[in-house]
């Protein structure tokens, strides 16, 4: 596997992982009487809102990185 | 694969857990939607987020106390709180925590109004508002004295539906969602200036003022 393939590889499954971290807390919030039990306790509406908030940077650099990566890493190669 | 079928247990969530929407049935059709210039939202943009759901609570047999650091402690039932005390009008928006705001025409009666009856005691410093479902909240006396704080029974010029909290929900302005008590079923003076209510207790801040985080404190 190139160290393409395995940048981008990684970038997906943190994307994929971010996504799915992002949705759940969104519902720890919204919907917290259901969340807090099916997770016996541990995704509290808190630290779903916590979690929610400061994954928000996170998201956005990995979207962009998911959207760009692959040509950004085609255009550096051309150029060396 | 494990993550399609995370992506699909998250994204069918809403589907067998509800949406969360209440149900105000017919009655944004009676509801004013605009006051003195001021576009208002509807009841039923709020979203139901309470601690145990809505709560039936029959008026017959409704009293609202007074309770903790008065001089005498009060008891009243729903009619002798609309009846006994001047009534106020108040446009002010309740902006949640969740990231939803509505702003609703509030009619009430003041928190200081019933405070004054009772007596509060001069070590009182906050008051502790208690809910029928369990819910528990608490604001500076000072607060409460100085910012003519209505315990609300009509929104947008309609009794509150069980929903949202009747017979009395705290208007409490400027103030974060959860300082919004719906429910009410008694006001307790008390010294305990460290008493964090139900969402205070879990992380969220106890002052709750709009211009600051909602976290910590």
């Amino acid at each position: 596997m190139s160290r393409q393939q395995l940048a981008r590889r990684i970038i997906h499954w943190l994307l994929t992982v971010a996504v799915i971290v992002y949705l759940l807390t969104g519902f720890g919030i919204t919907q917290y009487r259901i969340v807090e039990p099916l997770t016996f306790g541990l995704l509290t509406k808190n630290l779903a809102h916590r979690i929610h908030i400061n994954l928000e940077i996170p998201f956005i650099i990995l979207v962009v990185l998911h959207i760009w990566l692959l040509p950004l890493l085609r255009r550096f190669k051309l150029k060396h | 694969m494990l993550a399609v079928l995370c992506l699909v247990f998250v994204g069918t969530l809403p589907l067998w857990v509800g949406t969360g929407w209440c149900d105000t049935g017919g009655l944004a059709a009676v509801e004013v939607r605009e006051y003195e210039g001021v576009d208002l939202s509807s009841i039923s943009a709020f979203r139901e987020n309470s601690i145990r759901g809505p709560q039936e609570i029959d008026v017959g047999s409704y009293r609202l106390r007074t309770t903790g650091l008065v001089a005498s402690s009060t008891s009243y039932t729903y009619d002798e709180v609309l009846n006994r005390y001047q009534h106020y009008k108040k446009v002010v928006t309740l902006d949640c925590v969740e990231g939803w705001s509505v702003t609703i025409l509030w009619d009430g009666v003041l928190v200081r109004d019933l405070l004054a009856e009772a007596g509060p005691l001069e070590n009182a410093k906050v008051v502790i508002f208690h809910a029928y479902d369990g819910y528990t909240t608490s604001l500076p006396i000072d607060y409460i004295m100085d910012n003519d704080i209505l315990i609300a029974y009509k929104m947008n010029d309609v009794v509150l539906p069980p929903e949202r909290g009747f017979p009395f929900q705290l208007v409490a302005e400027s103030k974060w969602g959860y300082k919004w008590i719906k429910w009410i079923t008694e006001i307790e003076l008390s010294a305990d200036a460290g008493y964090r209510g139900y969402w205070e207790s879990r992380g969220y801040s106890n002052s709750a003022d709009l211009d600051e985080g909602f976290f910590g404190d």
